[in-house]
């Protein structure tokens, strides 16, 4: 009972819990530096460690070190949960992604709704530390994060729940166990997957749909104001949203985690979440800035018409 | 200061001195609805450097260097306007291969000013791939302008009465090669800017000034071209080579960003006919003459067509080795109250774009003037009125 007890916190603390994920955060955005810099014919990090790769924790080290200033317009006591949020909220939600075999740390009936919730939350808290930070910048970007959901969240759930019809159930787990069992919802549902590779993009606000944090015009969005530790959890938090969102796509469009030959699942995982990643990456390099107002008027025009087709379309298919 | 102030639905968002899509410190302050700007108003003066007063207290070599130093981009067409300021002073011309080497120069120096604007525009809406990928290729100029005045930035190539440095046939070649690349890629530049979509979407439309405006409120260069004025100091007043050489004064009717892009990008392709018709033509002979110190009593207003636009500079000389008065207009300050008209009316995300549009150099503009932008009022300051403004604004605040 103890030793089970032990191995519990270990897999939540350690591996493949938070540990785990805070590592493959930073070596996330090694990658995503890496590639960013070399689609547009630059270095990328190359100073710290092998190729770089320990500058994200050189930063994030760096960051810490940092004065925490607290603008004295600030409302105080959500200008600390902010960050606390920002950072523990899709930390908390990796446990329910199946990473090292099909069952996932902890799984229930409906725990894609629990996501899908924790994904609004991190989008409303965007908004609220905006608020809470007093500045201008702030409220605008916040302003913004909050007005850009109005567009994705829609073509997001429903592509989100999408692959749950064939499955028959709302947990992540099964859905994972039935693309083994069956086939890659991504063959059968490859609109859907289209479309929520962009609702992420909109969703980790990166371009096209970085207007809540579009340098040039307001800084740094939301999170101009945070400063020292704050920053440095607030960048961790976007990192692990970063794969969260990579996690999520490859678990319920690419069959999640499967024994190939002798690669163990958890290997196979992380190649499909870098190639998710790679596709996101990618993307976020080829396109200039949308306004807020055009990413509004083409998420409603053509998103949300092709995700509801999709969803008919996986209705007509797999019977009511 | 730097905080918004919020008054019922209104916001006043304040852009500048210190911005991420300034990189000079300037000061507008936005009032915006929802994201709908109402009114601008701009402060300038944020880096008035008094280089009008030290020209007056120096000799006129010594001012080569302050001329020089006005801009860190358009450093050539400020020294070109000094010395044919102050040639015309000493009624003394300089020889031919002088003047070509001089238009060689400004055009190298055009180039690498609109590949370096057109970086900056694509930064601001965002576009951080191409932004890269233009600053690469305009390290190709910066080199050939190295290898040919020694410096990257401020050529030092003028002098009162000629220039400093010849051209010999292994750097003209080197010119030459580097203009092919060049020409490549602002051929590949020009496609991707009209095919793009979300360039497209960022930029056409944004920032309408209609020929009429262009006229009525001054603008210059490019931003005044954009809007089918057509305008260049080249062509209606040429200095320096221009007269010798042939070339087309780039115009579009569209007058948005994407107008102002395209009319840079077809401009870098003119300037580099230019560069190559004048290398073909240079004359041989001295590259300067020897000239007095002491310039006897007159005036001038010399004008010169910078990558931003037509600039200015007056001389009155009084007999001595040093100016009586000097007066620079930069073309940023004609530019800007067309700028004030530009953003009223727009979306606050269209604010970067179209204030990288009119490719602004607020440090080379900045003099002690004040501009009323509403009541259209103009007016100059001693150091007494600033002084005297100051300590009532401070009774008063």
């Amino acid at each position: 009972m103890v030793s089970e007890t032990l191995i519990f916190l270990g897999q939540v603390l350690i591996f493949p819990g938070f540990l785990f994920i805070i590592l493959l955060a930073f070596f996330a955005e090694w990658a995503v530096r890496k590639i960013t810099g070399r689609i547009q014919n630059r270095l990328g990090p190359t100073y710290t460690g092998y190729m770089g790769i320990l500058q994200p924790i050189a930063d994030f080290i760096k960051l810490l070190r940092k004065e925490d200033i607290t603008p004295t317009m600030a409302d105080k006591i959500f200008f600390l949960i902010f960050p606390i949020m920002y950072f523990s909220l899709p930390l908390t939600a990796f446990s329910l992604i199946p990473m090292t075999e099909v069952q996932a740390l902890t799984y229930f009936e409906g725990d894609l709704i629990l996501l899908t919730f924790i994904f609004t939350i991190i989008t409303a808290m965007v908004f609220l530390g905006g608020f809470s930070s007093g500045n201008i910048f702030s409220i605008v970007g916040g302003t913004r994060s909050a007005t850009q959901l109005l567009g994705y969240e829609i073509p997001l759930v429903f592509t989100l729940l999408c692959p749950a019809i064939p499955a028959g159930s709302f947990s992540l787990t099964t859905i994972v166990e039935w693309q083994q069992n069956n086939s890659w919802i991504i063959w059968t549902q490859p609109l859907g997957f289209g479309i929520i590779l962009t609702c992420m993009l909109a969703e980790l606000e990166l371009t096209p749909f970085d207007a809540p944090e579009a340098e040039t015009e307001i800084v740094a969005g939301s999170i101009t104001e945070f400063s020292g530790v704050k920053l440095a959890l607030i960048r961790l938090g976007k990192n692990i949203k970063l794969v969260l969102a990579s996690s999520l796509i490859s678990a319920l469009y690419l069959g999640g985690p499967e024994q190939l030959w002798i690669l163990p699942p958890i290997m196979i995982f992380l190649i499909k979440v870098f190639v998710v990643l790679f596709l996101m990456v990618s993307l976020r390099a080829i396109f200039a800035r949308f306004r807020i107002d055009q990413i509004l008027a083409g998420m409603w025009k053509y998103l949300i018409p092709l995700a509801v087709t999709q969803f008919l379309l996986t209705k007509i298919l797999w019977g009511w | 200061m730097g905080m918004g102030l919020m008054s019922g639905s209104m916001i006043k968002v304040v852009i500048g001195p210190q911005h991420p899509a300034l990189k000079e410190p300037e000061r507008f302050i936005i009032e915006v609805e929802g994201e709908q700007v109402v009114q601008v108003t701009p402060r300038i003066g944020y880096v008035h450097r008094g280089i009008e007063k030290a020209m007056e207290n120096r000799t006129y070599i010594q001012n080569l260097y302050l001329a020089e130093r006005i801009c860190g981009i358009c450093s050539h067409a400020h020294t070109t306007c000094y010395v044919q300021a102050v040639e015309d002073l000493l009624s003394v011309e300089a020889p031919p291969r002088a003047k070509y080497i001089r238009t060689v120069i400004a055009e190298l120096e055009r180039i690498h000013s609109h590949l370096l604007w057109l970086g900056i525009l694509a930064h601001e809406v965002g576009f951080d791939t191409f932004f890269m990928y233009v600053w690469r290729d305009r390290e190709v100029i910066m080199d050939l302008l190295e290898e040919i005045s020694g410096n990257r930035v401020n050529y030092a190539m003028n002098t009162i009465g000629g220039v400093r440095r010849d051209l010999d046939q292994e750097k003209i070649s080197k010119i030459l090669k580097g203009l092919e690349v060049i020409e490549e890629k602002a051929k590949k530049y020009i496609q991707m800017i009209q095919k793009e979509p979300t360039i497209l979407k960022r930029t056409v439309g944004v920032g309408y000034l209609s020929s009429i405006d262009a006229v009525r409120y001054n603008a210059v260069g490019p931003l005044a071209r954009a809007s089918g004025v057509k305008r260049d100091v080249r062509k209606d007043d040429p200095y320096i080579a221009y007269d010798d050489i042939s070339f087309n004064i780039v115009t579009r009717d569209e007058g948005d960003c994407f107008s102002r892009m395209m009319i840079r990008a077809e401009e870098i392709l003119e300037s580099i006919n230019i560069v190559r018709e004048a290398l073909s033509k240079l004359p041989v002979g001295d590259i300067s003459v020897k000239t007095r110190l002491v310039i006897p009593p007159s005036e001038t207003v010399s004008r010169v067509e910078a990558p931003r636009g037509e600039l200015i500079h007056y001389a009155r000389s009084n007999g001595t080795d040093k100016p009586e008065r000097y007066k620079i207009r930069a073309p940023t300050l004609a530019n800007l109250k067309a700028l004030c008209k530009m953003l009223t009316g727009i979306y606050l995300a269209d604010v970067p774009v179209i204030l990288a549009g009119i490719d602004p150099c607020f440090s080379c503009m900045d003099r002690m003037q004040i501009i009323d932008c509403e009541k259209k009022e103009k007016q100059s300051w001693t150091l007494d009125d600033l002084r005297r403004y100051a300590r009532e604004w401070y009774q008063k605040h």
